[in-house]
C-alpha cells in the first residue's frame, strides 16, 4: 500500500515535471523564434550603417565559409572555427590565420574561447548556429548570414557590406570572373570545345559523383562552362550522389576530375578503383584525362576557395 | 552484530563524507577549468553575486550548467547502475545492459536522419528522442523477458537485453554509415559520451527525475538487499519480488535514460560507480547506495573537466574519458581485491 502511494505521488511529480518542461520547451521555442525573427531584422539593419564596424573591428566568425570570405577581402577575424573534418584551420588557408584564436568546431563552438578573444562583432552562419543567437549576443553584437541563400558572390558582398570594403568585394569578383574566363579557355583548349566531365569524390566508405549543386556544381559547370557528363545533371537534389564502381562507364566521361578525401584510407580506396578494369576501360582514363584535383579547394564553397581552386586547374592544365 | 552494524554505519558515513568533499573539490575544479582563467577567489566572488558581467556570463551561462548536468548524470547512472546489478543479482550489470545506450544512440540517429528538419526547439528534440528510444528498449527487453510464472528473471533479462543491445546496435550502425560526415561527426561524439547539454533548460529537465527517483530508491534499499538471497528465499520471507522488481527496474531505467538523454551515450560509470561505492561501504544498500550517486558524479565530472580542458581546441568526449581512466582503475580493483 505504501509503495503504491508512492508510485502514484512520483508518477504525479513526474508528469507535472514533464510538462512543465514542455511548458518551457514551448516558451523557449517561442522566445528563440522571436530571436531568431527580431535578429533577421536587426540584422540588415546595421548593414544599412556598414560604417558602424570599421575595418579594424575585431570580426569572430563562426563559420569557416564566413572566416574565408573575409580574408577574400584581406581581413583577418580575431577568432573562427575550425573545420569539423580536418579539426584544424582549412589547410588552404590556415597560413593566412596565424595567430586567430581558434573556437572548436562550428557545430559545438567553444563559448568560452569566443569571449575570451573580445570580439566587437560576432558573425555567423544563420542555418549552423542562427539557434544560439540570443547566447552569442551576451558576447557582442551579432551578424547573422543565411550561408545557403545566394551564391558565395553574395555572401562576399554582404560581408563586405558590412565591413565597408565593398569596392573590395567588387575587384575580387571581376578578378575571379577573368580569371575563370581564362581558365575555362585553358581547360577546352586542352579537352576540346564540346567534351563532357565529371567530378568524382572517394572518401573512406563511398564513391561519391559531384552533381550540380555547391560545393563543385557551380564553379565546374557555370564558372568554368564544362558541359555535366550523362546523369550528372540529374544530379539536382544533393551536392553529389553515391554510386557503384561498376556505372562509372554509363556517364562516358571525355575527363574525369578526382577529388580524395583526406586520410588514408580514401587514398587507398581509390589506389584499388585505379587498379579496376572497370577504371581502366574508361574513356577518360584511356585518354589520359584523370585530374585529381587539390580537393579542399573544391570543396570549400567561398570566394576564397573557389579562386584557389582555379589556380589549382590553371596549375594543372598549364603544361 | 550490534557493533559490525555499528562499525558499518560509521565506515559508510565517513566514505560519504570523504567522497563529498572530494566531489565539492572537482566541482570547484571544474568551475575553474576553461578558456578563460578564472581563480577560485573570482569563482567565489562571482558565486556570491559580485564579479563582473563577464564573469558571469563565463560562470553561470557557460560552466555550471554543464557542470550541474554531468553531476546530475553522473549521480544518475551510478544510482541506476547499483539497482540492477542488485536487482538482476549480477555484478556485471549495468545501464548498457539493458539495452539502455543502445536504444537512446538509436533514437539519436534516428532523429538525425530522419527528423532532422523537423520544427521545434532543437535544444529538447535531441533528448526526447534519446530517452524515447531507451525507454521503449527497456520495455521491449522487459516484455521479452517475462514470464508469467516467474515474472523477470535476472539472467533472461541480461541476455535479451544483450541480444536486443546487438540487434539495435547493428540498425544505429546502418543508418550511421548513411550519414553524411559532419552530422556523422556530431552523431559519433554524442555516441561516444560528450556531454551535449548546456544549457539550464537541459538542467531543468534532468533535475526532477534525479532529485525524485534518486531518493524514491533509497527508499528501497530494503528491498534491494533483499534480492540479495535469491528469488525464492526472498519470497519465501514476504518480499513481493517480481512486482519489487518491475518497480525497481522501472525507476533504474527513467533514471539512467533521463542522465543518457543529457549528458550522451555514456557508459561504464554504471558498472564501476556500485562497486567501488560497494569496496568501501559494503554490501547494504542504504550505506552503498548514495556512496554509488556520489562516486558517479565524481568520475563524470571529473572526465569531463579533462576532456574539455585537457585536449583543446578539440575537446575530448567525456565518456572516452570515464573509459580510459576508469577501465585500468577498475582492473587494479579487480585484481587487489580478490572475488
Amino acid at each position: 500500500m505504501k509503495l503504491k502511494k508512492w508510485l502514484f505521488l512520483l508518477a504525479v511529480v513526474l508528469l507535472v515535471g514533464l510538462l512543465s518542461a514542455c511548458g518551457e520547451v514551448t516558451n523557449s521555442g517561442t522566445n528563440s523564434g522571436g530571436n531568431a525573427g527580431s535578429t533577421e531584422e536587426a540584422a540588415p539593419s546595421p548593414s544599412l550603417e556598414p560604417a558602424k564596424q570599421d575595418s579594424n573591428a575585431k570580426i569572430a566568425s563562426l563559420s569557416i565559409h564566413i572566416t574565408n570570405n573575409l580574408l577574400a577581402l584581406g581581413m583577418k577575424p580575431i577568432g573562427s572555427v575550425i573545420g569539423g573534418d580536418v579539426k584544424d584551420f582549412l589547410p588552404h588557408v590556415k597560413d593566412r590565420l596565424e595567430g586567430v584564436a581558434k573556437y572548436g568546431v562550428a557545430a559545438d563552438p567553444d563559448m568560452e574561447a569566443v569571449l575570451a578573444s573580445k570580439p566587437d562583432v560576432i558573425y555567423l552562419d544563420e542555418v549552423l548556429t542562427g539557434d544560439d543567437v540570443a547566447k552569442f549576443e551576451k558576447i557582442a553584437p551579432v551578424v547573422s548570414i543565411d550561408m545557403d541563400e545566394g551564391t558565395w558572390r553574395d555572401h562576399l558582398r554582404r560581408i563586405a557590406e558590412q565591413v565597408g570594403k565593398q569596392a573590395e568585394a567588387e575587384t575580387f569578383i571581376t578578378g575571379y570572373e577573368a580569371k575563370a574566363e581564362q581558365t575555362s579557355a585553358l581547360i577546352h583548349e586542352e579537352l576540346g570545345a564540346e567534351a563532357k566531365v565529371m567530378a568524382i569524390r572517394m572518401t573512406a566508405k563511398e564513391l561519391r559523383v559531384m552533381g550540380m549543386k555547391r560545393p563543385v556544381g557551380p564553379i565546374m559547370f557555370e564558372d568554368l562552362k564544362l558541359k555535366p557528363a550523362n546523369g550528372v545533371e540529374k544530379i539536382t537534389d544533393e551536392p553529389y550522389a553515391v554510386i557503384s564502381q561498376e556505372v562509372l562507364p554509363d556517364f562516358d566521361a571525355d575527363a574525369i576530375f578526382v577529388i580524395i578525401s583526406k586520410g588514408n584510407e580514401a587514398k587507398a580506396n581509390f589506389d584499388e578503383l585505379e587498379n579496376n578494369p572497370v577504371w581502366q576501360n574508361l574513356k577518360a582514363v584511356k585518354n589520359n584525362r584523370v585530374y585529381v584535383l587539390d580537393g579542399q579547394k573544391w570543396l570549400d564553397y567561398s570566394s576564397i576557395g573557389h579562386a584557389m581552386a582555379l589556380e589549382d586547374a590553371e596549375k594543372l592544365f598549364t603544361r | 552484530m550490534e557493533s559490525l552494524e555499528k562499525s558499518r554505519a560509521r565506515r559508510a558515513v565517513a566514505a560519504s563524507l570523504c567522497l563529498l568533499l572530494a566531489a565539492v573539490g572537482v566541482v570547484v575544479f571544474a568551475l575553474n577549468t576553461g578558456s578563460i582563467r578564472l581563480s577560485p577567489l573570482n569563482v567565489l566572488s562571482t558565486l556570491l553575486g559580485n564579479g563582473t558581467e563577464e564573469q558571469e556570463l563565463i560562470l553561470f551561462e557557460y560552466r555550471l550548467p554543464r557542470i550541474i548536468i554531468t553531476a546530475l548524470a553522473g549521480i544518475g547512472l551510478g544510482v541506476a547502475g547499483a539497482v540492477l546489478q542488485g536487482v538482476s543479482r549480477n555484478s556485471l550489470a549495468d545501464p548498457g545492459i539493458l539495452g539502455l545506450n543502445a536504444g537512446a544512440a538509436f533514437g539519436l540517429i534516428v532523429f538525425v536522419s530522419f527528423f532532422r528538419s523537423m520544427e521545434g526547439p532543437t535544444a529538447l528534440l535531441i533528448p526526447m528522442f534519446t530517452f524515447a528510444g531507451g525507454v521503449l528498449t527497456a520495455i521491449f527487453i522487459f516484455l521479452l523477458s517475462y514470464d508469467r510464472n516467474r515474472g523477470i528473471s535476472p539472467i533472461r533479462l541480461i541476455l535479451v537485453g544483450i541480444a536486443i543491445e546487438a540487434g539495435i546496435g547493428a540498425v544505429t550502425l546502418f543508418l550511421s554509415l548513411r550519414l553524411d560526415e559532419d552530422i556523422y561527426s556530431f552523431a559519433s561524439r554524442w555516441l561516444a559520451g560528450s556531454v551535449w547539454g548546456r544549457e539550464w533548460i537541459h538542467v531543468g529537465s534532468l533535475f526532477p527525475w534525479i532529485a525524485l527517483l534518486a531518493p524514491f530508491i533509497y527508499s528501497q534499499s530494503k528491498k534491494l538487499d533483499v534480492f540479495a538471497l535469491g528469488d525464492e528465499l526472498a519470497a519465501g520471507i514476504g518480499s513481493r519480488v517480481t512486482r519489487n522488481r518491475i518497480v525497481l527496474l522501472a525507476s533504474a531505467v527513467a533514471l539512467s535514460c533521463a542522465s543518457v538523454a543529457m549528458a550522451g551515450g555514456i557508459g561504464f560509470i554504471g558498472l564501476v560507480a556500485p562497486h567501488i561505492a560497494r569496496r568501501l561501504a559494503g554490501p547494504q544498500h542504504r550505506y552503498f547506495l548514495p556512496i554509488a550517486g556520489i562516486v558517479g558524479l565524481l568520475v563524470l565530472v571529473t572526465a569531463d573537466t579533462i576532456g574539455r580542458s585537457v585536449f583543446q581546441p578539440v575537446a575530448i568526449p567525456a565518456g572516452v574519458v570515464v573509459a580510459l581512466v576508469g577501465g585500468p582503475y577498475f582492473l587494479y580493483l579487480l585484481f587487489k581485491i580478490k572475488f
